[in-house]
């Protein structure tokens, strides 16, 4: 393993690599997509990542009590289940371990190239090839995917004076683990998913906790629970059950999209649940207001934790509800003029997700990036390709988001549709293929239509599904299912295909 | 540090037997006399909330340290060695709690201390036990709807007699049944008009909004009845009318509502007996919720017990 990666690491050499498929990013994504090329023989392909290991946003949050908010036996490869997971919802520890095994038992790893940061990626019409320059070497490739994911770049919120903070200062995505905690005065930023696992983790070894939040989240009761050594030899042994477990989880979820994106009748329920669950935990009067979030539940993402609110209501902890005004070198100051001294700040503040930071760094046919076609808001077709981008196929991209249920299920979904792309480029013998303005603009109708009267838009928040226009493109508005069917096969008609030998000139159109 | 902020910060004080008292420190460190303030019985540091707020302006210019606290078993507060079996609680043990708050929290430099209702008993049963610290350090006392004891009297009819004899057994069971008690509370929720008119009428005065009784029944809402039973019948047996020796040697005001039920003014009465410099002032038209009733006349007593802690200090 470590032989492979001093081998592939470093820049190696000044001479540019050929590949058929390159591949940014080594998460469940890019993970999924270089299995599906590896299982059907497919050898000329790398994984361009930019750390020194596989793995993606599971890899990065390291942050105490990472761990996934959908059971394991979901939240995984439906072609490599895993009967021993330890707990029903995995810590961020044994999902990284899942993800470094499968890449090694499909034979993946030998295909990527760590260190291997990309600083941009241009189509080279003349050549028909996509120029990769990374950190550890250039790549020119027929087919590029970018696997770069959403989680991938956290956000630092713009407060003032925050570089002048003379204590310590880390994102929950970039965690330092060198930095013992305990006994410290910390002030955790933020009150969204990563947040309410960090606080109660770091709350008992604190000196004190305040805990800065802006708006309040839903919260329901993890039924999060080890999984019995027999149940785990059942699931060995007898791997059709945990196939049931499985899909009885997949449809249980799904009931949720009923209310979210059809009827907002069918969150009630949901609602007095999580209602319930504050009133159980917290006694105080104050705290519970001001933990009463006052939107529709499901416009933000619903929360799970049976430790956030008693963290929040413990002795040495305190719920900080007014604006952030500034930070000093040893405090911070909110807007009602209380100011708190810290040692530490944990900037639980979340990603960039609506703009996307790998879409500046690649160039289309034009030479504009993704990110400056996207100015407007991210459009593709069936969220994996954008026209003037040819050849370019992306994972995770716009519109794939789901906060129900398992991120692998689009995940394969659009693994499936790329591989059919590809497959029916070298069926036609196309050397370009590339969607049509038409098909993108089709889909953010679509998009447009689903996404009316979701709680999403009309639940009364402002959330990171939406972007600066208020338009939803990150969010998949319908059932998964229906994604699913939708990008089973490549929509052959929707695609400008070029064979190779031809003339961009004339190009061959579709069907 | 300051600059016109109010500086806060959270304290969890870990007691001698592991109970974390919940204590939040408004004010800078080198402020010149901190003030700490003890909550009643079933309710919480928010009791002192309508207080802490007049005196922000002098807490953010630098006058005075403020220290709101959760008794034990109240609020954010555990309940120590206490968890398991609350037969031996005490008040003697709360008076413990704020000494070990104080040494923690405020280990040099005069302190004032402000007693509401049980809170008050609170300091009484600090300064028996501990009298070497009033005097240099605790430079003055506010006693707010308190009493030395004498809560419980003997009873005088059959019926009384019966209920006091039969007093410790319900506490046992109320402690027992405490999950069934909690749930028919949640029946009668502090928003229903039932429950406001009992609060008031036991609590407050004439001249009570309902913003208040509404805040303060949800203060007493929030506390469990594991609270409410384990403390009873520590509140009977308090009994420091012999023992005030200490507070004799600082300055101490002593308020009361004119209808108070819970402490009545006889109760105040036999504190000023016991200490004849203390101040006595009897507020009209008030119950047993002063501090939430007349934030300003708790103010302005304790202002004059902050001044001259100052001044004391100014002096030596």
């Amino acid at each position: 393993m470590t032989s492979t990666l001093e081998i592939q690491s470093g820049p190696t050499s000044s001479a540019v690599r050929e590949v058929r498929v390159a591949i940014i990013g080594s998460g469940f994504a890019g993970l999924g997509m270089a299995i599906a090329l590896a299982r059907r023989g497919e050898t000329g392909f790398v994984v361009l990542e930019r750390a020194d290991e596989v793995g993606g946003t599971w890899r990065d949050n390291t942050y105490p009590g990472a761990a996934c908010d959908v059971q394991s036996s979901l939240y995984s490869f439906s072609f490599a289940p895993n009967p021993g997971w330890a707990r029903s919802y995995s810590e961020q520890p044994e999902i990284q371990r899942y993800l470094q095994t499968t890449a090694d038992r499909f034979g993946v790893r030998e295909h990527c190239v760590f260190g291997a940061d990309v600083t941009s990626a241009r189509w080279d019409d003349a050549s028909r090839r996509w120029h990769v320059t990374t950190a550890a070497g250039e790549f020119r490739a027929r087919v590029l995917v970018s696997a770069a994911g959403a989680l991938a770049d956290p956000t630092y919120p713009d407060i003032p004076g925050l570089d002048t903070f003379a204590g310590t200062v880390m994102h929950s995505a970039r965690w330092d683990h060198s930095h013992d905690l305990a006994g410290e005065r910390v002030a955790v930023v933020g009150t969204g998913a990563s947040a309410i696992q960090v606080v109660p983790a770091i709350q008992p070894v604190v000196g004190s906790i305040a805990v800065y939040q802006r708006t309040p989240a839903w919260v329901v009761p993890r039924t999060d629970h080890p999984v019995k050594s027999w149940m785990r030899l059942l699931y060995r042994v007898v791997p059709g059950l945990q196939r049931a477990v499985r899909a009885f989880l997949y449809l249980f979820r799904e009931f949720l999209v009923l209310g979210m994106a059809k009827n907002r009748r069918f969150l009630k329920p949901v609602a007095r649940l999580a209602r319930a669950h504050l009133h159980s935990q917290v006694r105080d009067p104050k705290l519970r207001t001001a933990l009463t979030p006052d939107y529709t539940i499901g416009c933000k993402r619903i929360l799970i934790s049976n430790d956030y609110f008693p963290a929040v209501a413990a002795p040495n902890a305190e719920l900080v509800t007014a604006g952030i005004a500034e930070v000093r070198p040893h405090s911070i100051v909110t807007t009602d003029g209380v100011e708190r001294p810290a040692d530490t700040i944990v900037l639980a503040t979340g990603f960039h997700v609506t703009d996307l930071p790998i879409a500046k760094k690649i160039c289309g046919r034009d030479g504009r990036s993704l990110a400056d076609v996207w100015s407007d808001g991210m459009i593709s077709n069936r969220s994996a390709t954008v026209a003037g981008f040819p050849n370019l196929f992306l994972l995770v991209g716009p519109n794939v988001g789901v906060g129900h249920t398992s991120m692998v299920y689009m995940i394969e979904s659009q693994v499936a549709y790329v591989d059919d792309a590809l497959q029916t480029m070298d069926a036609e013998g196309l050397e370009v293929l590339e969607t049509t303005p038409a098909a993108q603009q089709a889909y953010r109708d679509l998009i447009a239509e689903k996404s009316k009267g979701t709680v999403w838009l009309a639940g009364g928040c402002a959330s990171w599904y939406l972007d600066e226009h208020g338009h939803n493109t990150t969010l998949w508005p319908d059932f998964t299912f229906r994604f699913r069917r939708l990008t089973r096969k490549l929509d052959r008609e929707n695609y400008v295909g070029i064979p190779a030998g031809a003339t961009s000139e004339q190009p061959e159109v579709a069907a | 540090m300051s600059g016109g902020t109010l500086v806060r910060r959270v304290a969890a004080v870990r007691t001698a037997d592991g109970a974390e008292l919940h204590a939040v420190v408004d004010g800078p460190d080198d402020a010149p006399v901190t003030l700490v303030l003890a909550h009643g019985w079933t309710l919480a540091q928010a009791a002192w909330d309508d207080v802490a707020d007049l005196l922000a302006p002098r807490i953010a210019g630098g006058e005075l340290r403020l220290i709101r606290y959760d008794q034990r078993g109240h609020g954010r507060s555990t309940w120590g060695r206490y968890g398991d079996d609350v037969s031996d609680l005490s008040l003697d043990q709360l008076g413990a709690d704020l000494g070990e708050l104080i040494d923690q929290l405020a280990p040099n430099g005069p302190v004032v201390l402000g007693g509401h209702s049980m809170g008050g008993m609170t300091i009484m049963c600090l300064a028996a036990a501990r009298p070497d610290l009033f005097g240099d350090r605790v430079r003055g006392v506010a006693l707010v709807s308190t009493s030395a004891g004498d809560l419980a009297p003997a009873g005088r009819t059959l019926g009384e007699r019966l209920q006091l004899r039969f007093a410790p057994g319900m506490v046992t069971a109320a402690i027992g049944g405490a999950r069934v008690l909690e749930r028919m509370r949640q029946l009668l929720p502090p928003t229903s008009p039932r429950h406001r008119k009992v609060v008031r009428e036991l609590l407050y005065g004439a001249d009570a909004t309902d913003e208040m009784v509404v805040a303060g029944a949800e203060i007493m809402h929030a506390c469990t009845v594991r609270a409410f039973a384990a403390f009873y019948p520590a509140l009977g047996g308090h009994d420091k009318r012999t023992e005030l020796k200490a507070l004799q040697s600082v300055p101490v005001e002593i308020l009361v509502g004119d209808s108070d039920k819970l402490t009545p003014q006889r109760h105040s009465r036999q504190l000023v007996e016991a200490l004849p410099e203390a101040r006595l002032q009897v507020v009209e038209r008030t119950g047993h919720m002063l501090t939430q009733e007349r934030p300003q006349r708790v103010v302005d007593v304790i202002g004059r017990l902050l001044s001259a802690a100052v001044q004391d200090r100014t002096a030596a």
